[in-house]
């Protein structure tokens, strides 16, 4: 199956896809990369052809590797994050299924966001809401995607779901604070052996 | 023939050189340089609106130099008045800077102690804040002691009120609004038989989240020992002609210059938080602006000084900065410790500085005078009449965002939308812009109607029959192919089982 078949199913039935994906020979790791590339891409031309009215930031203040990172560690985050606990909690889904599936999952924002993003150049600041409702009913939709994949992936229940859901969001905030952490002390390590080198090299 | 046309180009050379050279002024640079706040905020480069002309402090007058002069006054009829504060007395000046009289430095009821302000309402009473003696005193227009009015009693000032009245302004109903020093609950209503008659346009307390907290949690020991929330204060206090009042308020980063209506309501900011004077959220050696004094022309520009720059700033009647000149140094155009500014009669500003016991004299540039202009054609709504001194105002500053501003707004008013948004863009006005936008897009979709219509039915009958046309067509291919690859698939499958 090529991806945009699978693209084509991940809007219509989301469901029967996320059973379909647990088939190892459906999917590929390059898939959910090729999809996150191509969210970054979505994402990147919506800023290019949002209508003056509306544009929130200079072109100067927008940064293609700032954006990167927004769309890059949030989602690597929440695929570790989700992997690790539903593992623990006898989930079923295996790493490559959350990666790709949660991929995929993001598809409707992908797929839409520019359209959505050329109405701000044929309407007003007083037609406003639309864009604003059309926008959050694409994260609404990513949304109950991730959350469709969770369920279907790992075969829970819904009260399992929405406790899986909640659990991951709390793992990944542990994960960046941990990273954090771990950021400050290979710092301070790293310059109390440049400070240990150069004490050495002052006394020879 | 070649030579004549050198001649004339000579000649005219000549002409343009000796003009650029006009004898009689002096070319000493200006001090300070000219500059905007855009909405990048970031100061941008400017022309100057005012220039240094002349100094006055006193030592040429029969009445002596001054000593820490702290108001300036000028009267309906265009005399100036100094509060003399360090020398007790209230000097009056002609126009020429002649001494036409001195006020209160005689003995009797009509002595004064370190006077602050001083105000001369249209019939020519004279009044002046008396601050040390806490009282406000009447002067006759020649100068005469007339009456005074001593500390005002009423419930509502409560126990611990000192009265230091230091700026005042007196209505048409002749009641006077008082600024008293150390004041927070607003500007004293005195009438004229010297009643307290309340408060007027006292500043709030905003709501703050983390006072709430504290005042939920803390116990009334713990409370008593916070320091008390007061409102601002008012530094200064003024009037313009239509007898609205224009307040500074010290110690706080927006809504620094008030106008305030008949019934204490802020009408310059309604519903913003605008930052006055320099910008010191983006940089600055202070943290905030601390306006002193606040003068209003005929016109209705506003020129605030700030203590701490020592700069003035000039806005127009909205509130958009026009121009900023002053500042701290010892070169002249610049102060020690400016204490009131002033407008004079012909459009130049005095400000009075009480470090050097002196008042500088500020005249427009040709750019501040068409700037004026155009900002009062403006303000007053009439944008196509200033359009053209906007496009002037351009010519000498591409960097007056304000200009664009206003060119857009003429071209929409003259239903010119495309143009208009042109402008919008270039002064970064988002509202408007889209508002210009709002009725471009009208006006499109009625010019090309037919195409829209047109265009309409196309996409019904395509969405209707065309398209599911297609997919059947493409149904078919697919599954046609589906079934081949399947077949063979399974042929391979088959092949690849098999022993």
């Amino acid at each position: 199956m090529n991806t945009l078949q699978l693209i084509r199913q991940v809007i219509v039935h989301p469901i029967d896809f996320f059973y379909d994906i647990q088939n190892p020979k459906r999917i590929s790791w390059l898939q959910g990369v090729l999809l996150i590339l191509l969210l970054f891409v979505a994402k990147m031309l919506s800023l290019i052809v949002t209508g003056y009215a509306f544009e929130t930031r200079q072109p100067y203040e927008i940064s293609w590797v700032y954006e990167f990172m927004w769309i890059i560690v949030p989602w690597g985050a929440y695929c570790v994050s989700n992997w690790a606990v539903s593992t623990i909690l006898e989930g079923e889904g295996k790493f490559k299924e959350i990666f790709v599936g949660s991929a995929f999952a993001l598809a409707p924002y992908i797929l839409f966001i520019v359209p959505v993003t050329l109405l701000t150049n044929i309407l007003s600041l007083d037609e406003q809401s639309i864009i604003l409702f059309l926008s959050n009913l694409l994260l609404v939709w990513c949304g109950w995607l991730l959350l469709v994949k969770i369920k279907v992936l790992h075969d829970f229940e819904l009260g399992k779901m929405v406790g899986i859901a909640l659990l991951t969001v709390i793992g990944m905030v542990i994960m960046l604070f941990v990273l954090i952490l771990m950021y400050g002390l290979i710092n301070q390590f790293c310059s109390f052996i440049l400070d240990l080198i150069k004490e050495v090299r002052f006394r020879y | 023939m070649r030579i004549k046309h050198r001649l004339t180009g000579l000649i005219l050379a000549a002409v343009f050189a000796s003009g650029l050279f006009v004898p009689g002024v002096s070319h000493a640079a200006v001090p300070y340089e000219g500059y905007q706040w855009n909405r990048h905020d970031s100061d941008v480069h400017s022309i100057n609106g005012y220039i240094y002309q002349y100094s006055m402090d006193g030592y040429d007058l029969e009445s002596g130099p001054f000593k820490e002069p702290q108001d300036l006054f000028v009267a309906p009829d265009g005399t100036i008045f100094v509060a003399d504060t360090g020398n007790n007395r209230i000097v009056h000046l002609s126009m020429e800077m002649k001494v036409l009289g001195v006020i209160g430095d005689a003995e009797g009821k009509g002595a004064l102690s370190e006077p602050k302000g001083v105000f001369v309402h249209p019939n020519g009473t004279i009044y002046v804040a008396d601050t040390k003696n806490q009282r406000i005193v009447l002067f006759s227009p020649s100068g005469k002691y007339e009456k005074e009015h001593t500390v005002p009693h009423s419930p509502l000032l409560g126990k611990n009120f000192t009265y230091s009245p230091s700026k005042l302004t007196v209505d048409k109903r002749e009641v006077m609004m008082v600024v008293s020093e150390g004041n927070t609950q607003g500007l004293l209503q005195i009438d004229k038989n010297g009643q307290f008659k309340g408060f007027f346009g006292a500043n709030h307390i905003g709501f703050s989240w983390k006072r709430l907290l504290v005042n939920t949690i803390a116990t009334d020991d713990q409370k008593a020992q916070l320091a008390v929330q007061r409102p601002l204060e008012f530094s200064s206090v003024t009037q313009d002609e239509e007898g609205s009042l224009y307040t500074t308020t010290l110690a706080t980063e927006t809504n620094q210059i008030k106008r305030l209506s008949p019934v204490g309501v802020d009408t310059l900011n309604p519903g913003r938080a605008k930052r006055y004077g320099d910008r010191y959220d983006v940089a600055g050696p202070f943290e905030l602006s601390s306006f002193v004094s606040i003068s209003v022309s005929p016109e209705g520009f506003i020129s605030a000084l700030d203590l701490n720059t020592s700069k003035v700033f000039e806005y127009d009647k909205l509130g958009n900065l026009l121009f900023v000149y002053g500042g701290l140094g010892d070169q002249s155009g610049l102060f020690k410790t400016p204490a009131d500014i002033a407008g004079l009669p012909d459009g130049s500003m005095a400000v009075l500085d009480k470090g050097r016991n002196r008042i500088d004299v500020f005249r427009t540039t040709p750019f501040a005078d068409l700037v004026h202009k155009a900002s009062t054609l403006y303000v007053d709504g009439r944008y196509e009449e200033a359009e053209s001194m906007w496009k002037e105002v351009l010519k000498y500053n591409a960097n007056y965002d304000m200009a664009y501003h206003a060119i857009g707004k003429s071209l929409y008013k003259g239903e010119r939308y495309g143009e208009a948004m042109r402008y919008f863009k270039l002064a970064e006005t988002k509202g408007d812009y889209s508002t210009a936008f709002k009725e471009y897009r009208k006006a499109y979709m009625r010019e090309h109607f037919a195409w829209f219509a047109g265009g309409l039915i196309l996409l019904i009958l395509v969405l209707r029959y065309a398209v599911p046309l297609l997919l059947r067509f493409l149904r078919r291919v697919v599954t046609a192919r589906m079934t081949a690859g399947a077949s063979k698939a399974e042929s391979t499958w088959g092949k690849g089982e098999s022993p």
